[in-house]
């Protein structure tokens, strides 16, 4: 540490305030951080910031695009208290979210302990598990999607195959068409396969000799082992999975063909968002629903973190 | 939680590093399950690529025999699809790969140029503001891009630029994908800071030290970004939705979604034809470019 | 110097915000109550409108012809395809960018007039002699013409024969006045008749069909502004989506659902594995093209004991001015040359439906194809069924084809009972319609 660094140490703590030699000391390098940083500031000004403000501001007009925004204070925010659109679109979403991220993680978790035995070709595996991952989040897939689970679907060729008849659209009905998402959502398990994997590699065989050599089995050393060391991992995978799939948008948008149906079973949030702001040109409404879902997932994540001291261990 | 206190006897087998201590029996359960496991994983990996693979295989069928017919047996080779679905939508499909390419392209070279100055900053450089700094970046990466969207849109709107390639390409000039800032920042931790220390006797400012010591140095998270950056922008649906609205800008996922608009005439097999077309670059990125997008999702994760 | 980081800071975030906030909108545009005068000098027009590729050059090829008969004029031809086509109007128009002339459709037409971004062609010199008033009347709105028709279309039912013959199902005979409930009969035969997954009818589904539902039982869909149908009407409509379903005349819900988002030639009539559906008689070539089957047009079922006189000539598009044209009395011009120049109708023939402007009919009646002139003998039978125009889909209740469905999902998942989703619907339009205004 530097002297500056001690003398502005001791001088905090004895109350006064750093002088101007001394936080420049401390942080010397402003002008060049300006220049390294002005994409960024300016990106965040104009595309983030800025518009982060402004659909504040819109959320409180009605703004139709073709003539000047109104202001008309909380008549969007209360309008979402009796949407039963929204409330539908909220539900969907919340049912995706927390049926579909313990599915694939779980998963990805299991084929991930299973593959870290030291398997031969593992790489081979991991390449073929991890490419669903690759191509599930295009529009290509989602397409597919919609022939393998349609009434005339590859789903329902396979079971005719093998006897049974079904003419069933899987994705024409409001109790199954979601299943096919979530369905899709596990399918792409190969993301976070892989970083469960290279958690697995991090922990030391010395652990698992050790507690072998005392007697414990294969269960017990992953309780005892392999769960607690991976919780750190596990959190990662789900703070990002939640904050994902509650943006999830394509899939839902091509496998119900932008209606969010049948009966909006589809309608994921930012679906509605969607068609609200842009096939309704309801833009002050829209810019509501876009900060509540901010809202959401910002609760969401706090509570992710807040709920992370009972369960994830650190190894400090 | 308190960790065993590891046993003196540390055994090494030759079937790696977790060994098990009672090599005789175990040799013969083992191999026992590990067929087993292999058994499982192929069974895994056959359903996992299974739609895929129809898919591929669909698309080389004649439009009549694709439909009920869920083998994977090509009996005949049939490039129809192929050729029918190149000009199915009025514009060749080539052009709405060349308009991916090109939003990829300058995606890539937005995200490497901007994300890895503003890396630097927050990696090598003591600044006013730092830490709130950061801790946006780190909120950035939570934000749903839906919640910014309208506001862009009216704001690209008033400037004419709807309905052009700029509302999807400047935004990576200007360091708006936080996840690779963070990335590289990790990288760039990690690289030791004698580095800097020696250039700087040596009379360098930080632009040398930037450009002609670290930068070499980063290729892994360089390569890294721009896999990933090809990956998320080929594949970008909503964004490119929202801000391409002429069919000669359309880019790929737009115009495959196309094959299903309600008023066109369309066909599966040409559809299925060009899903598979569109689909060719990422597995090829992904054949090359493997090291670097595993090595880089791991990084990631593990902080 | 944190000071003048944070001053140029503050000062891109106002500027962005100003910058969004100013100009967003429109308001009226032009500004003089007169109609301009055509000029000598040289002007640039700027055309938009969307269809297939058919569309596009023929279009084009018009607009060469018209830009050597006034050298003064130059046109620029824009097009998209249906989905991106009123996004892309929305957002140029906001952008004060909007193209002059703009090919208009029905369901938007009160929107954008009411807001002013149209301008009203009464005193323009746009030739529509020939053209029904009842149809021309469906280019106005709150007194003014923003919009003039350039084709009608009727509603049909059409019948693949050549699937009737293979099933051995005739055709009854009293097609001309059959009732909804003999619809439905007959089409249940068909079913009995056909392969597993085959159905003989279709529902009715969209706003064209419902308004002549209404209008059958003496409503009206929309009248002055206003959700106007009977609620007892809408359940009736719900009622007999529902019954056609469960009896098996059509096909099941979660088959049906899946096909409202199939491309045309996806469709199951298309494919062949639904008898009868009902579309506008004009598409008949398009689904002749598709399904390689006869087709044959026939009226739609009516209601027992309705009105006679329900039908109407739906105009399928129209040419528009934008109020933000800095030429429109050339623009007026160009639309005066698409819909009677005798060259530029031979050319674009009857692609985009039937021409309103009934003379010109006589200019192209020997191109037509055998569809096509099926699809004009239909109409034909058509007229003395007509009544006066309804009113047109009212400013907010652009979506109403969409509100429609969700609630037909909703009555044939059997999640509500006819009655509460004819109420629902009623309420849900209206209120859009109130919140637009």
């Amino acid at each position: 540490m530097s002297i500056a660094e001690l003398r502005s140490m001791a001088n905090a703590r004895a109350g006064r305030r750093r002088t101007k030699a001394e936080r420049r000391a401390l942080t010397p390098d402003n002008k060049p951080a300006l220049l390294f940083l002005a994409p960024f500031i300016l990106g965040a000004a104009v595309l983030t910031l800025g518009p982060i403000l402004m659909s504040l501001y819109l959320s409180f007009t009605d703004f139709n695009l073709l003539q000047d925004p109104q202001w008309v204070g909380l008549d969007n925010y209360a309008r979402m208290v009796g949407d039963t659109r929204l409330h539908q679109s909220l539900m969907v979403t919340l049912l995706y979210v927390v049926i579909g991220v313990p599915l694939q993680l779980g998963v990805a978790l299991g084929l991930a302990i299973l593959l870290d035995k030291g398997m031969r070709g593992l790489p081979f595996y991991r390449s073929a598990f991890y490419l669903p991952s690759l191509l599930g989040s295009s529009v290509a897939i989602a397409m597919l999607w919609r022939l393998i689970f349609g009434a005339n679907g590859l789903l329902n060729a396979l079971l005719g195959a093998i006897g049974i008849d079904s003419t069933q659209s899987w994705i024409g009905s409001p109790e199954t068409s979601l299943s096919t998402i979530i369905l899709l959502h596990v399918w792409m398990f190969g993301s976070p396969m892989v970083i469960f994997l290279a958690g697995l590699r991090q922990i030391p065989a010395e652990l698992y000799e050790a507690a072998a050599t005392d007697g414990a089995h294969a269960w017990a050393r992953f309780r005892a082992i392999t769960l607690p060391l991976l919780t750190p991992i596990i959190f990662f995978n789900l703070v990002l999975a939640v904050i994902n799939s509650f943006s999830s948008f394509t899939q839902a948008f091509i496998v119900s063909g932008g209606t969010g149906g049948p009966a909006d079973s589809l309608l994921f949030y930012t679906l509605y968002l969607y068609q609200e702001g842009f096939s309704s040109f309801r833009m002050g409404y829209a810019s509501a629903l876009a900060w509540l879902l901010l809202i959401i997932i910002g609760v969401l994540t706090a509570i992710n973190f807040w709920l992370s001291k009972f369960w994830v261990h650190y190894d400090d | 939680m308190t960790t065993e206190t590891p046993s003196t006897r540390t055994l090494i087998t030759p079937t790696g590093r977790r060994g098990s201590v009672e090599p005789y029996r175990q040799q013969s359960r083992s191999r026992w399950a590990t067929a087993l496991r292999h058994a499982l994983m192929i069974v895994v990996v056959v359903i996992s690529l299974y739609p895929v693979l129809w898919m591929l295989v669909s698309s080389l069928r004649p439009e009549g025999e694709i439909f009920g017919n869920p083998s994977l047996i090509l009996t005949t080779f049939e490039w129809e699809n192929y050729t029918h679905g190149w000009t199915a939508l009025g514009t060749p499909f080539g052009t709405y790969l060349l308009n991916s390419g090109i939003i990829v392209l300058g995606s890539i070279i937005g995200n490497l140029f901007s994300c890895s100055l503003a890396a630097y900053a927050f990696a090598r450089l003591r600044f006013r503001f730092q830490r709130p700094a950061f801790a946006y970046m780190l909120v950035t990466l939570m934000l749903p891009i839906h919640v910014v969207i309208v506001p862009q849109y009216i704001l690209w709107a008033q400037l004419g630029l709807n309905d052009s390639f700029w509302p999807l390409i400047v935004p990576k000039f200007l360091a708006t994908d936080a996840f690779f800032i963070f990335l590289m920042v990790q990288f760039i931790r990690g690289l030791p800071k004698e580095l800097d220390e020696a250039a700087r006797i040596d009379g360098a400012g930080h632009g040398r030290i930037f450009f002609q010591i670290l930068l070499p140095l980063m290729t892994p998270a360089l390569a890294t970004t721009t896999i990933f950056t090809f990956i998320w922008v080929w594949n970008d649906f909503f964004s490119q939705l929202i801000f391409l609205t002429s069919p000669t800008n359309y880019t790929v996922p737009i115009a495959l979604r196309s094959f299903i608009d309600a008023q066109s005439t369309s066909s599966f097999g040409a559809m299925f034809a060009m899903s598979v077309v569109s689909i060719i670059p990422l597995i090829l990125i992904f054949g090359f470019g493997q090291k670097f997008l595993i090595k880089g999702i791991a990084t990631t994760g593990l902080k | 110097m944190k000071r003048t980081i944070l001053r140029v800071g503050a000062g891109i975030v106002a500027g962005t915000f100003a910058l969004g906030l100013a100009g967003c909108g429109l308001g009226t545009g032009g500004g003089s109550d007169e109609p301009a005068e055509l000029t000598d000098e040289d002007v640039t027009l700027r055309m938009y409108w969307w269809g297939g590729d058919a569309r596009h050059q023929r279009t084009q090829e018009v607009i060469d012809l018209f830009e050597k008969k006034y050298p003064n004029i130059t046109v620029e031809g824009e097009f998209s395809d249906w989905t991106g086509y009123w996004e892309k109007l929305a957002t140029s128009t906001a952008g004060k960018n909007s193209p002059d002339v703009i090919q208009m459709d029905q369901l938007y037409l009160a929107s954008y007039a009411d807001r002013g971004t149209l301008v009203d062609l009464t005193d323009y010199d746009i030739g529509t002699d020939g053209m029904e008033e009842s149809v021309l009347g469906m280019g106005e709105s709150d007194g003014g013409l923003y919009a003039i028709p350039i084709s009608t279309s009727a509603m049909s039912t059409i019948v693949n024969t050549d699937l009737l013959d293979e099933l051995g199902v005739a055709l009854p005979d009293n097609t001309d006045t059959w009732t909804w409930e003999e619809y439905q009969a007959w089409a249940k035969s068909v079913t009995d008749a056909a392969p597993s997954g085959t159905y003989g009818g279709s529902l009715a589904q969209n706003e064209f069909m419902l308004q002549l539902f209404a209008r059958q039982n003496g409503d009206e869909l929309f009248e002055d502004g206003k959700v106007a149908i009977d609620e007892e009407t809408m359940t009736a409509f719900f009622q007999t989506a529902l019954d056609s379903t469960a009896s098996g005349a059509s096909a099941p819900a979660s088959a049906w659902s899946e096909s409202t988002s199939l491309a045309l030639d996806q469709t199951p009539f298309a494919v062949g594995t639904v008898a009868s559906s009902f579309i506008t008689a004009t598409q008949i070539s398009a689904f002749t093209q598709a399904s390689g089957a006869n087709l044959e047009l026939l009226p739609i079922p009516t209601t027992e004991g309705g009105v006679d006189d329900y039908d109407y000539f739906k105009a399928g598009m129209y040419w528009s001015v934008s109020s933000q044209s800095e030429h429109p009395a050339e623009a007026a011009l160009l639309i005066d040359f698409f819909l009677n120049d005798p060259e530029a109708v031979k050319i674009i023939g009857s692609e985009r439906g039937l021409p309103a402007i009934s003379t010109t009919l006589d200019v192209i009646g020997d191109d037509l194809t055998p569809e096509e002139t099926k699809a004009v003998d239909y109409s034909d039978s058509r007229v003395p069924l007509l009544g006066e125009a309804p009113a047109i889909v009212p400013n907010g209740a652009s979506d109403v084809d969409a509100v429609l469905l969700r609630y037909m999902q909703d009555v044939l998942f059997e999640r509500t009972t006819p009655a509460d989703a004819a109420a629902g619907f009623i309420a849900d339009v209206q209120k859009s319609i109130d919140a637009a205004g």
